[in-house]
């Protein structure tokens, strides 16, 4: 898919300037034995390197439908993706046109939570958005309130995939579905699938993920310190998928 | 309504008239129970054989107490699944995980009680059985 880059961008977009980049450090503490819970201590963001991201690279968008068995219905209208990659060009052509992945923006002013009836979406306390499947009725408030298209409906009922993920449930007919930041995994200490598999061997190592409450964290310290924007930041949304490059 | 109110000793003869006849039909279901025709209250349609036979369990003891699993694991297993997807609260001594690592198919233990009573929780519609 082809898009124009200020349309993506949105006018205005904030901005972060800075100066040099200290090297990387540990993303995620190592949870307890037994226990785990979300907690407002963190805030998951990720942040992608669109200087690195090359065209035709599919490496997040393979690693998110194997981990999360995102189904696919040979119908391009209904098919689901959690991750996208997006072909962005400049109107003016004084910029190269670059490649792009999209996904959930896991916004702090989430308007797909805004609008649910049922309390199905939801955002957790470390921020990521998430739709509890036991509760959504689609009725696709929450497809029409997201401005980044990042939400599908089930239109089919769908069978567990040959050599799928069994930690991840499938879906039923009927409910809404998006990226969750791979939250089974984040969870356990991991990075989400399409992280790992960006920085893979397939992968150009595109993407970071880690935790915006940590000062010290690789994306905080990125992010404090190289010019990074978010997609739309017009809209108020306070996305947490940012852009370096863009 | 109104014509059994303005008339009382009519509705007191109809409600003895309905005792008479729970009387009489409790005592027939009790003498043909006596005399060996039990199992053809069994025979609607509907029924699908019993009682239902578990598989047994690997491990030791139970998370709980049986008899406390028997009444309350659909509202334990509910909130923990609450818990889990809402809070991220995740217990891996609790964890449908740790029931099956003792009740090794669902097809064996938590369908043969549903299938028997006549409920359907679709929890395996879309979770995979831990195996
Ligand atoms: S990107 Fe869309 S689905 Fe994701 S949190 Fe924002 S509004 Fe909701
Ligand atoms: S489709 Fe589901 S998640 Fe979306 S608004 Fe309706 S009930 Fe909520």
């Amino acid at each position: 898919m082809t898009m124009d880059r200020r349309t993506v961008l949105g006018f205005g977009g904030a901005a972060v300037a800075g100066v040099a980049l200290a090297p990387g450090m540990t993303l995620i503490a190592a949870p307890s034995p037994d226990k785990t819970e979300a907690s407002g201590d963190q805030r998951w963001a990720m942040l992608i390197d669109v200087n690195k991201c090359e065209t035709n690279c599919t490496a997040c968008t393979k690693a998110c439908r194997q981990e999360n068995n995102v189904p696919l219905f040979g119908d391009a209208n209904r098919d689901i993706h959690w991750i996208r990659k997006l072909e962005i060009r400049d109107k003016e052509h004084k910029r190269p046109s670059v490649s792009l992945p999209v996904l959930c923006n896991h916004c702090e002013n989430p308007p797909c939570a805004h609008v649910c009836p049922t309390e199905a979406t939801f955002i957790r306390k470390d921020g990521i958005v998430l739709v509890d499947k036991h509760r959504c009725i689609g009725c696709r408030y929450c497809i029409l309130a997201c401005p980044y298209k990042a939400r599908s409906l089930v239109y089919k009922k769908t069978s567990f995939p040959e050599g799928g993920n069994p930690n991840v449930p499938i879906r039923a007919k009927g409910v809404v579905e998006k990226c969750n930041f791979c939250v089974h995994l984040v969870d356990e200490g991991k990075e989400p699938a399409c992280v790992q598999a960006c920085n893979g061997e397939e992968g150009n190592k595109a993407m970071v993920f880690g935790d915006l409450n940590d000062p010290k964290s690789e994306i905080s310290t990125i992010i404090r310190e190289v010019k990074t924007q978010t997609i739309r930041a017009d809209l108020g949304l306070k996305p947490h998928v940012h852009y370096k490059g863009l | 309504m109104r014509s059994l109110q303005s008339h009382p000793v009519r509705f007191t003869l109809l409600l003895a008239l309905v005792w008479a006849s729970v009387l009489v039909l409790s005592h027939q279901v009790m003498a043909s129970g006596s005399s060996g025709h039990a199992a053809e209250a069994h025979s609607h349609s509907d029924y699908t054989g019993g009682p239902p036979e578990l598989e047994k369990a690997k491990g030791e003891a139970c998370i709980r107490p049986t008899d406390w699993m028997r009444r309350n694991h659909m509202d334990f297993l509910k909130h923990r699944r609450g818990q889990t997807v809402r809070e991220g609260l995740r217990i891996r001594s609790e964890s449908l995980l740790k029931c099956s690592e003792c009740h090794q198919s669902h097809e064996k233990f938590c369908d043969q009680c549903h299938n028997y009573v006549g409920v359907a929780p679709n929890c395996f519609e879309c979770h995979i059985y831990p195996k």
